[in-house]
C-alpha cells in the first residue's frame, strides 16, 4: 500500500472507532445493525448458493447485481451511510495529487459493511451460475470487478453531488433526485410485480439487456463463461472495466475540481442581493397566536427555505403519491396503498430536534417546563398536519377515483389517520428518546457512528407505529369479512380520526415530560453535524 | 453586593477528560465580568452548564438567587445568552430570526417588532434585517445573536467569546451596546482570551485554566503589580517564555 492510501484508511478505520466510542447505546446499535446487514448477506448468499443449476438462476442474479449497483448509485444522496466518513473538502489543504487520492479513498471506501455485503452478494452470484473452473476464473475476476465499479459509482456520483449541495442554489436542484428513489422504488416494485404473475421466466428479456450493463455484466461475464461463449464473457469483463474507467475518470475530474476550485459558499457571498420582504407573512395572520403559531410558522418555513427539509419533504410527497397511484395504473394497486402517503409523511416527525441542528439551542433556552415542552412539539405536529392531512386525503380520493372503489374512501381515510397518528405519536417520542444530529456541511444525512441510532430509532418507532394501528386495521379486516359487514365500513373514517388524534395526543404527552428533562442531552446529540 | 452567580463545586468530565474540576466563583451584579483563560480552559463547558444547555457531573448553580436546574422558569426568563460553536435558526432572515425568539419567549407581538427594529437600528443590521442570517458575516451573525439575547431585557447576559472574528467597527458596535446594558445595573459575563479586550471593558475578571479558577476578583485585584493583566495573567496560568532558538534552529526564512 502506498503512503497516503495506508493513512486514509487508516483514518477512516479512526473515525469509525471513534464514532462508536461516544456512549455504549450507540456502539450497541451499530453492532445491531451490522449483525443484521451480516445476517441478512449470510442468508442471501446461502439461497444464491442453492440457486445454482437453477434455469432462470442467471437472469435473477444480474438483476439483482443490477439493483445493487442502483442501490449503490443512490445510496450517497439519500441513505445514512458510514461510507462517506472521508470529506475530500476537508483534505484540499494537502499537498495531494488527484491520482494517488482517488486511489486512497477508493482504497478506505471498500472498509465498511456495504461493501462487504456487496462482495458476498457478488461472490454469491458468481457460484450460483458459475460451472466450471474457466468460469470461476472469470467469476472471481468479473466479482472484484463489480465491486469496484459499485464502490466507484457511489463515490463518483457523491463527489459530483457535493458542489451541487454545498451551493444554496444547487442544493435545491438536488431535491429533484429524490425522484430517483422514488422511480428505482416503483421499478423494483414492478418488477416484482411480473415475477408473482409469471415466474422467473418473465426476467430473461430485462436479464438480456441488463446482463450488458455493468455492474451486472461482471456476473454477466461469469455466465457466459459457463456457456462456453468465451468470447461474450471477454467481452462483458472488458465492459465492466471500462465503466470502472470511465467512473475513476469521472471521480476523478469532479475531485479536482472540487480541490482546485472555490466552493458554493465563495459564490453566494459575491452573488446574492438583499430581497425586500415584508414584516410578517401572509402566513403569520391565519396561525393561532403564542408559541404555536411561532414554531409552525418556523416549521412550514423551513419546509421551504432549507434544503435538507425541503429534500425530504419532496421525496415524502412523491413517494406517497407515486406507489399508490402507479400500482392503481398498472391495475395491481389496491385502495388501501393509499396508506403509503401517511406513513411516508408521518417519518418527517422524526428526529424533530436534529432537524434544528445544534441551533436547538434557541428552543431548549425558552423551554422550562413540561407545558412548554408539550407546546413546542404539538405546534411541530400541528405544523405537519397542515401540509399532511389535505394531502394524504388527496392521495386517497385519487387512489380510490383511479380504482373506481369509492365504497371504500372512508375506511382508507380512516386507516390513512389513524396511521398518521401513531405516526406523529412515536415520531415525537422517538425525538425527545432518540434524538441524532444531521450534518449540514457535505451529503450525510446522519452524523459517523450515528446511523445505528438513527435506524433503530426511524424503523423502531415504525414498527411501534404499525402496532399501534393494528387495532383500526383488524376492525377494518372484520368488517370485511364478516357478513352485511359493508354496510358499517364508513363507520371506519371517524373512528381512524378519533384513534389517531388519541394516539397523537398521547404521544405528545409521553414526549413532553422527556424532552423537558433531557435538554441538554438533546443539544449534546444534535450538536455533531 | 449581591450576586448575579453563585456556583459552587461545578464539575464537569468527558470520558476520561476533566474539562471543569470544581469550580467555585460568586459574580457580583451590576458588573462588567470577563471570564478569561487559554484555549482548552473550560471557558465555554463552565459557561454552557451556568446557562443549563450543558447537564454538570456535580455541584450547583444560581442565577439571580435561582437554581437552573431545578428552578428553570424563573432562571431562563432573566437570563439571555450567546453560546459559541452553535448554530441560529439560519434559514429564517434577521428580523424574523428576533420575531421567532421574542414570540417563544412569550412577548406580545407587537412588543417583539418594536424592539427588533430598535436593535437592529442600533447594532447596524437595518439594511440586513431581510437578509437570511445563512449569508450574514461573522460580524454580523454575532450581533444578530446579540440582538436575540438582549429582546426579553435580561437581568444577565452570558456571551462566549462574543468578539471572536469580529471586525473592529462591528466590535465597537457590540462594546457600545454592552457598555450601556451594564450601565442600567444589568450583569454581562462574557469569555474571551484577548486580554487586552478584557482589560479595556471588564471591571472583574476571573481567570480560568485547566478546569480550575486560578484568580478573581476585581481587575486591579487580580492584575496586582503586573504592569498588565497580559503578563499577570502568563503568570497565573504558569506559561514560562522558553528560549526558543534551541528547538527550532531549523526555522527561518532564506535560501535552503
Amino acid at each position: 500500500m502506498s503512503a497516503p492510501t495506508a493513512v486514509v484508511v487508516r483514518l477512516k478505520l479512526s473515525l469509525l472507532r471513534n464514532g462508536l466510542r461516544q456512549s455504549a447505546g450507540r456502539r450497541a446499535a451499530y453492532v445491531a445493525s451490522a449483525v443484521v446487514v451480516l445476517l441478512v448477506a449470510a442468508l442471501q448468499l446461502v439461497g444464491l448458493v442453492a440457486l445454482r443449476g437453477h434455469a432462470h438462476a442467471a437472469s435473477l442474479v444480474v438483476l439483482l447485481v443490477a439493483v445493487l449497483g442502483l442501490g449503490w448509485a443512490v445510496m450517497p444522496l439519500f441513505f445514512p451511510s458510514g461510507d462517506e466518513t472521508l470529506d475530500p473538502t476537508r483534505l484540499v489543504m494537502l499537498p495531494l495529487r488527484p491520482r494517488p487520492l482517488v486511489r486512497a479513498l477508493l482504497a478506505a471506501s471498500l472498509v465498511g459493511i456495504g461493501p462487504l455485503f456487496t462482495a458476498l452478494l457478488l461472490a454469491g452470484s458468481v457460484v450460483s451460475v458459475a460451472h466450471g473452473a474457466t468460469a470461476y476464473g472469470v467469476g472471481v475476476l468479473g466479482a472484484v470487478l463489480g465491486l469496484l465499479v459499485c464502490v466507484t459509482l457511489a463515490r463518483a456520483v457523491a463527489a459530483a453531488n457535493i458542489r451541487l449541495l454545498t451551493s444554496r442554489r444547487g442544493r435545491d436542484l438536488a431535491v429533484l433526485s429524490g425522484l430517483v428513489v422514488a422511480v428505482g422504488a416503483q421499478v423494483v416494485n414492478f418488477g416484482a410485480q411480473q415475477l408473482g404473475s409469471s415466474g422467473l421466466g418473465r426476467l430473461d428479456p430485462a436479464a438480456d439487456v441488463l446482463r450488458w450493463v455493468p455492474p451486472a455484466a461482471a456476473v454477466g461475464a461469469a455466465d457466459s463463461a459457463s456457456e462456453g461463449s468465451y468470447g461474450s464473457a471477454a467481452a462483458q469483463l472488458l465492459l465492466t472495466a471500462a465503466a470502472l474507467g470511465a467512473l475513476l475518470v469521472v471521480w476523478e475530474r469532479s475531485l479536482t475540481r472540487l480541490m482546485t476550485a472555490p466552493d458554493g459558499s465563495t459564490f453566494q457571498a459575491a452573488g446574492s442581493g438583499t430581497r425586500e420582504r415584508r414584516g410578517s407573512s401572509g402566513l403569520a395572520r391565519l396561525l393561532p397566536a403564542g408559541r404555536t403559531g411561532t414554531v409552525m410558522e418556523r416549521s412550514l418555513r423551513y419546509v421551504w427555505r432549507d434544503p435538507r427539509t425541503k429534500a425530504a419533504w419532496v421525496t415524502s410527497l412523491a413517494i406517497g403519491l407515486i406507489v399508490p397511484v402507479f400500482n392503481a395504473l398498472q391495475g395491481t394497486g389496491s385502495p388501501y396503498f393509499a396508506c403509503f402517503a401517511a406513513g411516508m409523511l408521518g417519518i418527517q416527525m422524526y428526529n424533530q430536534f436534529g432537524q434544528d441542528t445544534s441551533a436547538f439551542w434557541m428552543v431548549a433556552l425558552s423551554i422550562s417546563s413540561t407545558r412548554d415542552a408539550y407546546a413546542e412539539l404539538r405546534a411541530r405536529a400541528l405544523a405537519l398536519l397542515v401540509i399532511t392531512l389535505p394531502y394524504t386525503a388527496l392521495v386517497a380520493v385519487v387512489t380510490t377515483g383511479l380504482l373506481d372503489d369509492w365504497p371504500r374512501l372512508p375506511e382508507v381515510l380512516g386507516l390513512s389517520c389513524a396511521l398518521l397518528g401513531a405516526m406523529l405519536a412515536t415520531g415525537a417520542w422517538t425525538s425527545a428518546r432518540f434524538p441524532y444530529s444531521i450534518p449540514q456541511e457535505g451529503y450525510k444525512n446522519v452524523a459517523p457512528g450515528q446511523a445505528g441510532l438513527a435506524c433503530t430509532a426511524i424503523f423502531g418507532g415504525m414498527v411501534a407505529a404499525a402496532l399501534l394501528c393494528a387495532p383500526v386495521i383488524a376492525v377494518t379486516i372484520w368488517l370485511n369479512v364478516s357478513a352485511g359487514g359493508d354496510a358499517w365500513t364508513w363507520l371506519l373514517l371517524p373512528a381512524g380520526a378519533a384513534y389517531g388524534a388519541t394516539l397523537t395526543c398521547l404521544g405528545l404527552r409521553l414526549a413532553a415530560p422527556r424532552t423537558a428533562a433531557r435538554l441538554p442531552e438533546i443539544l449534546t446529540a444534535v450538536s455533531r453535524g | 453586593m449581591s450576586s448575579a452567580v453563585r456556583v459552587h463545586g461545578l464539575w464537569k468530565r468527558f470520558g476520561q477528560q476533566v474539562a471543569v474540576a470544581g469550580i467555585d466563583l460568586d459574580l457580583p451584579a451590576g458588573r462588567f465580568i470577563g471570564l478569561v483563560g487559554p484555549n482548552g480552559a473550560g471557558k465555554t463547558t463552565t459557561l454552557s452548564m451556568v446557562t443549563g444547555l450543558l447537564r454538570p457531573d456535580g455541584g450547583t448553580v444560581e442565577v439571580v438567587g435561582h437554581d437552573v436546574w431545578r428552578d428553570p422558569v424563573e432562571v431562563k426568563a432573566r437570563i439571555g445568552v450567546l453560546p459559541e460553536g452553535l448554530r441560529l435558526f439560519e434559514r429564517l432572515s434577521g428580523r424574523e430570526l428576533l420575531g421567532y425568539t421574542g414570540r417563544l419567549r412569550g412577548l406580545p407581538g407587537a412588543e417583539v417588532d418594536k424592539r427588533a427594529t430598535q436593535l437592529l437600528d442600533v447594532l447596524d443590521l437595518a439594511g440586513a434585517q431581510h437578509k437570511l442570517v445563512v449569508d450574514y458575516s461573522t460580524g454580523m451573525r454575532k450581533k444578530i445573536g446579540l440582538a436575540a439575547a438582549l429582546l426579553h431585557n435580561p437581568e444577565v447576559l452570558f456571551l462566549d467569546e462574543p468578539f471572536e472574528g469580529v471586525d473592529p467597527v462591528s466590535a465597537q458596535t457590540i462594546r457600545g451596546v454592552l457598555e450601556r446594558y451594564t450601565a442600567s445595573g444589568a450583569t454581562v459575563v462574557f469569555s474571551s482570551h484577548v486580554m487586552e479586550l478584557v482589560e479595556s471593558l471588564c471591571d472583574w475578571v476571573a481567570v480560568l485554566a485547566a478546569g480550575r479558577i486560578r484568580a478573581h476578583g476585581p481587575l486591579e485585584e487580580v492584575r496586582g503589580s503586573a504592569p498588565s493583566l497580559q503578563k499577570a495573567f502568563l503568570e497565573l496560568v504558569g506559561a514560562r517564555e522558553r528560549d526558543a532558538g534551541s528547538d527550532l534552529d531549523w526555522l527561518g526564512g532564506g535560501p535552503r
